[in-house]
């Protein structure tokens, strides 16, 4: 078996996404935690510019590497008193590692039948992405985005609007018991 | 030669139960919103890799970009959202942890 330059690639960038995100989830230190996922999301980028989707890759640094890691490590700041504040040793039970590790293989196994030689899923060669010669495909899948998924887009616009909504109002100050004590006298 | 179908549908498995190990361990509200995230991500790398590979007979697998790129702007929401619960619960329990947030009304 041969391995071309981007399967190597690959192999690096998903070991080092897997590792980053494992080492995020068992951290200790929460401020670790953010700071390992943000690695995660950031290896999960390349891996989207190896599978020709650079758009997806650069919305994949900017939103998640970038905005939701920042969102993230300033809540952990207003949250705690102490920001390397250590959190409760890991309660690993027996039930949770075999379901875990039941998940992990039964998907596992879905991937190797998906893609042996009498596969239920008939694929086409890789890259087949874009018509009209593409080669960036960003063309395209704003046609496809603004076209043929345009109801998909128009409801992601409502639903991030009432959440934007909803979470002013979870937050507000009011909420607080001592604050609502106060106008209540 | 590219990236085999099977080594980016693994990868996407082993992140998913990733996150779910988060999920059903962690006790920190932050860290169980982080895990929820690994899955979505599980997921989305899914869209992308089948949109790598597409059906036999489709034209092109350009969907699959589509629906991921939905799917990074309901994740974000997801988190915009999860942090608010998490300030109005530090608030109003002054604790993140889950297992003391046992009423649903805050």
């Amino acid at each position: 078996m041969t391995l071309d330059p981007a399967t190597v690639a690959f192999v690096l960038v998903g070991v080092a996404a897997f590792a980053s995100g494992a080492i995020a989830l068992l951290s200790r230190e929460i401020v670790h935690t953010v700071i390992f996922i943000g690695g995660f999301f950031a290896g999960l980028a390349v891996v989207y510019f190896l599978l020709s989707a650079p758009f997806l890759g650069l919305l994949q640094l900017a939103v998640y590497a970038g905005a939701v890691t920042i969102l993230l490590m300033f809540a952990v700041m207003v949250v705690k008193r102490r920001i390397f504040a250590r959190e409760a040793v890991l309660g690993v039970r027996v039930p949770t590692l075999v379901i875990t590790v039941l998940v992990g293989f039964v998907l596992l196994d879905v991937a190797h039948m998906l893609t042996t030689p009498a596969a239920p899923y008939p694929y086409t060669s890789p890259g087949v992405m874009c018509g009209g010669g593409d080669p960036y495909c960003v063309t395209s899948l704003g046609q496809n985005l603004f076209l043929q998924n345009g109801a998909w887009l128009d409801l992601l616009g409502l639903i991030m609007l009432s959440s934007l909504a909803g979470a002013v109002h979870l937050a507000r100050e009011w909420r607080t018991p001592s604050v609502r004590r106060i106008r209540e006298d | 030669m590219a990236i085999p179908l099977d080594g980016l549908l693994s990868l996407s498995g082993a992140l998913f139960a990733l996150g779910l190990f988060g999920v059903l361990t962690r006790r920190n509200f932050i860290l169980i919103l982080i895990s929820v995230e690994v899955i979505a991500n599980a997921a989305i790398l899914n869209f992308i890799a089948f949109s790598f590979y597409p059906p036999s007979g489709a034209v092109s697998g350009i969907s699959g970009q589509s629906i991921a790129v939905i799917l990074i702007g309901l994740a974000a929401t997801e988190v915009a959202v999860g942090l608010a619960i998490v300030l109005a619960l530090n608030r109003l329990r002054g604790t993140l942890n889950v297992a003391e947030a046992i009423q649903l009304k805050l």
